[in-house]
């Protein structure tokens, strides 16, 4: 309260459209309205969306480091035992820096859920054929848009055109069909082919790694809420932002096992981290940009409806229409899927209580989502401010001006008619 | 039995005074044409003997009931759409009493006018249903229902005039002597330049009710201005009662004089069916294009009347039975979409087949719909329409040519329709519509599982008709000659 009453007579107030918006990220807060109900719905798709999560990033690693080239990958979304074990480094007791309270392993609720999925036990093929399982297709959406948008910031990307890169990755790829003349004469003929698909697998790495560290995250955010800890949204986003800075130098790498052999396709000694390599190409990619929905929706880019401009794409979560959502062929669909396995009883409740009720819950569902993403937008704006310009009760006006000028140009990118930040600040969006 | 399928709907119009509001008035109006259909399937299997009580024999007035092979199905028809548009009313329809008791002597005079055998009782029924029809549209209307139900009441008040001009002079010129009853009508003695005229009278009164083109000025404003339960009745009942009207009074009692009058019906019925179908192609809102679908359905119905050949006519009869039952769902289905998105316009819905948010179950009884009027196979539209078509071709050719290529079009709007309401996004702004219950679905899927009914099983459409409509026909030696349509070998005998 010191703080937003120092900053109010610092400067006079915004005239951005998002005035309103600019006033509570100067004061501290979110994007998303403090509200015990937008408290209750983002905490509750935190813990919705952990648990699929946790599964995403162990399925990832496993693509990445042993799936690897496998020409018929029937069976990546089948992680192995030893990836389901698979310690996180932000969980249990062997953790280098324990963010959630909880095991290492998988989630107990994930374990149970993919044992018995919502029919019953029967053998893993007929849960996977029956999508009665974690959609890893949503996962991989989010990789193809990590993969596809470019110049996000960050050297990941360059590095990947890099002759280190390529000298590492075509020593992986020999070692993979060592004894295999066909798949060695064609890296021979087309050596790109190859090299292409390594570059896409390094993104399966970087989103793995970067979803290890926000699944506990969620966790314990959610284990904070049922305890009673957080005080409104404002709080939650704290959270978050701690957590970023806490983790931001977490190496990014992708190794691969071939043989029993580990080989270092980018080696952590090549110093990417975290925040720049993986949350904010993430964020970038994910939620501001990614692609059309392929599927339900015809985009005429004759029309001028798909940019030429990568970066210029706006169908990202803070974007989307969500109302698709259940249609065929709209990514988004599987994760909501994925997410109405695990949602906390009092989240089912709001669901039941308006609109539809379990009618239309994934479009709730895909909003409430929409919600906290926007949260976890304003603890990566809130970051970047921190990191990049000055405290929120910084006594320099200019210092304040500055700040300001930051979050207007965030808030510049919502000004698109299509952005859901009008939306998300009433209640009745759902 | 007869006497009791009017004293039933009479009853419960007079006990709506009295009865409890609540959910009382609608239950009693549910329950009259559900012991209606029970008694009509009752007629189907064991006949009911006419009834003839004298009524005012000064006039020429008996009270005299009875049934055939024409009057039993648009019996049955009538009971079920009178059933379906009950079910259809919303629970937070106002006045609810009013609004059943006048449904129910629609009803009445529906069922009235069918079993009628006097041409005076006929007249009375007719004339009965005009009130509560007028009243149901100018109450419980759209914003111009006031506009729509005076223009209904004055064509149907001049089709009223008409007809009774008609019946009289039938009866007053029969050289037999004055008498009212359709078995004395039917063999009157008419002196040869009175004829034409008669039936011109007869032709204007029915075409006036039907609508047929250009006699239609009412029809597309009181569809579309009338609540989605009194327009299914309208459009699938009350309209029918011209059909029937051509058919036993024009057909049946001046058949000799059919001959004269039916080219110019043919081009009529073709004129109307190309004219209904490009306006429905052009509307913007739902209303009113399922009002012009169904204008232009009533033109291959006239042209299978004009034709009057034992297949045109049994088709015609089949056409009224199937255009009854489409065009009800049509307007239960579109009911159902106002009722949930607040609109009819075209231009503001999309999305509708969203499975989550749109109305995916009730758009797809929509497309049924749809299909079956264009005539889809499998569909009872189908049955009909080829009917009609085959039994007018020998005898109008060019008009049936003209009739198959407006049935063409009825696909063009379909499409047109479905692509646009369906399909594409959900309007983020406006489209927090609420989902249809089972309850609100049940009489667009009862009316479904009849138009896929009629159309996987001819007879139910074709069957009642057959004996009656032979009867009738003008041109029995001409269709004679040519090989039976395989369908009506398989009907029962």
């Amino acid at each position: 309260m010191t703080v937003l009453t120092a900053k109010l007579t610092a400067l006079p107030p915004s005239t951005h459209p998002f005035a309103e918006v600019v006033q509570r990220l100067e004061a501290g807060g979110s994007m998303l309205p403090d509200s015990p109900e937008n408290l209750m719905q983002i905490i509750g798709i935190y813990k919705a969306y952990a648990v699929p999560m946790d599964f995403y990033w162990r399925d990832l690693l496993y693509i990445a480091e042993r799936v690897f080239l496998n020409p018929l990958p029937a069976f990546k979304y089948f992680p192995s035992q030893e990836y389901l074990d698979l310690p996180n480094s932000y969980a249990g007791e062997t953790a280098d820096l324990r963010i959630w309270r909880g095991e290492a392993g998988a989630h107990p609720e994930l374990l149970e859920f993919m044992e018995k999925g919502e029919t019953r036990r029967m053998p893993k093929l007929l849960h996977h054929l029956w999508h009665d399982r974690i959609n890893m297709e949503f996962a991989e959406a989010c990789m193809d848009a990590m993969f596809w948008h470019q110049g996000m910031g960050g050297r990941f990307y360059d590095y990947l055109e890099s002759d280190t890169y390529k000298a590492n990755a075509d020593r992986a790829i020999k070692a993979y069909f060592k004894g295999n003349p066909l798949m060695l004469g064609l890296h021979k003929l087309f050596p790109e082919m190859f090299l292409e698909q390594v570059r896409k697998l390094s993104y399966y790495a970087n989103l793995g790694l970067f979803w290890e560290v926000m699944a506990p995250v969620f966790f314990e955010m959610s284990d904070i809420y049922d305890e009673g800890g957080f005080s409104g949204v404002p709080a939650a986003m704290d959270f978050l932002v701690n957590g970023i800075f806490a983790v931001a130098g977490r190496p990014i790498y992708h190794h691969v096992y071939i043989n029993g052999e580990c080989l270092e396709i980018i080696p952590k000694s090549e110093g990417f981290t975290w925040l720049y390599e993986a949350a904010l190409p993430y964020v970038e990619a994910v939620f501001y940009r990614t692609a059309p929905f392929r599927g339900t929706k015809s985009y005429n880019a004759q029309a001028g409806q798909v940019p030429a401009d990568q970066a210029d794409f706006h169908y990202g979560i803070l974007y989307a229409d969500v109302f698709p959502v259940g249609s065929a062929g709209i990514p988004p669909t599987l994760l909501m899927q994925d997410m109405v396995h695990f949602l906390p009883p009092y989240l089912k409740e709001i669901y039941l209580q308006h609109r539809r009720g379990e009618e239309d819950q994934l479009i709730q569902l895909g909003i409430t989502f929409q919600r906290s993403m926007y949260n976890v937008t304003s603890a990566v704006i809130q970051a970047l401010r921190a990191a990049l310009f000055y405290p929120l009760d910084d006594p320099d006006p200019e210092h304040l001006l500055a700040n300001r000028r930051f979050f207007e140009s965030q808030m510049d990118r919502f000004l698109r008619p299509e952005a859901r930040l009008r939306d998300v600040q009433t209640q009745d969006y759902r | 039995m007869l006497l009791l399928l009017l004293l039933l709907p009479l009853a419960a119009a007079l006990a709506m005074i009295v009865a409890p509001p609540g959910r009382w008035p609608r239950r009693l109006a549910l329950v009259i044409p559900g012991l209606q259909l029970l008694l009509m399937v009752r007629m189907a299997v064991q006949p009911a003997a006419d009834l003839r009580l004298e009524w005012l024999p000064q006039l020429g007035l008996d009270f005299h009931l009875g049934q055939d092979g024409l009057s039993l199905p648009l019996v049955g028809l009538t009971a079920l759409l009178t059933l379906m548009a009950v079910a259809a009313t919303s629970l937070e329809t106002p006045r609810q009493r009013l609004f059943f008791s006048l449904v129910l002597i629609t009803n009445l005079g529906l069922q009235g006018a069918l079993l009628a055998r006097n041409g005076l009782l006929f007249v009375i029924a007719f004339e009965l249903i005009l009130v509560p029809t007028t009243l149901l549209i100018a109450i419980w209307g759209h914003e111009r229902s006031r506009q729509a139900a005076i223009r209904y009441l004055l064509f149907g008040a001049v089709s009223g005039v008409v007809l009774l001009a008609a019946v009289l002079a039938l009866d007053l010129l029969n050289a037999n002597g004055f008498s009212l009853a359709y078995d004395d009508m039917a063999t009157a003695v008419l002196p040869e330049g009175s004829k034409v005229w008669i039936l011109g009278l007869l032709v204007l009164a029915f075409g006036l009710k039907l609508p047929a083109v250009p006699l239609h000025g009412w029809q597309p404003l009181a569809y579309s201005e009338a609540s989605s339960p009194v327009a299914m009745l309208l459009a699938g009942a009350v309209s029918k009662l011209g059909a029937y009207g051509l058919l036993r009074f024009g057909v049946g009692f001046m058949g000799d004089t059919w001959e004269a009058w039916a080219p110019l019906i043919a081009v009529a019925g073709t004129a109307g069916a190309v004219y209904g179908a490009l306006n429905a192609i052009a509307q913007t809102d739902m209303r009113r294009l399922v009002a012009y679908s169904s204008l232009g359905h009533m033109g291959l119905l006239l042209l299978a009347l004009a034709a009057a050949t034992p297949l045109s006519l049994q088709g015609a009869v089949a056409q009224v039975l199937a255009h009854g039952v489409i065009s009800s769902l049509l307007f239960c289905v579109v009911g159902l979409i106002e009722a949930k998105t607040g609109t009819t316009e075209i231009a503001e819905l999309s999305g509708l087949l969203n499975p989550l948010r749109g109305l995916p179950f009730t758009l797809g009884m929509f497309l049924l719909a749809l299909i079956a009027a264009a005539g889809l196979p499998g569909m009872v539209g189908f049955v009909a329409e080829l009917v009609v078509f085959q039994g007018s071709w020998t005898v109008f050719p060019l008009p049936t040519l003209g009739c198959l290529f407006a049935s063409g079009l009825t696909a063009v709007y379909a499409i047109r329709l479905f692509n646009r309401v369906g399909f594409g996004k959900l309007d983020n702004a406006k489209a927090f519509y609420p989902a249809t219950t089972w309850g609100e679905r049940l009489p667009a899927l009862v009316l479904s599982a009849l138009v896929l009914v009629g159309g996987l099983w001819p007879p139910l459409t074709l069957g009642w008709s057959e004996s009656v409509t032979a009867t009738l026909a003008r041109h029995q030696p001409l269709i004679a000659s040519l090989p039976a349509p395989s369908i009506l070998q398989e009907l029962p005998s």
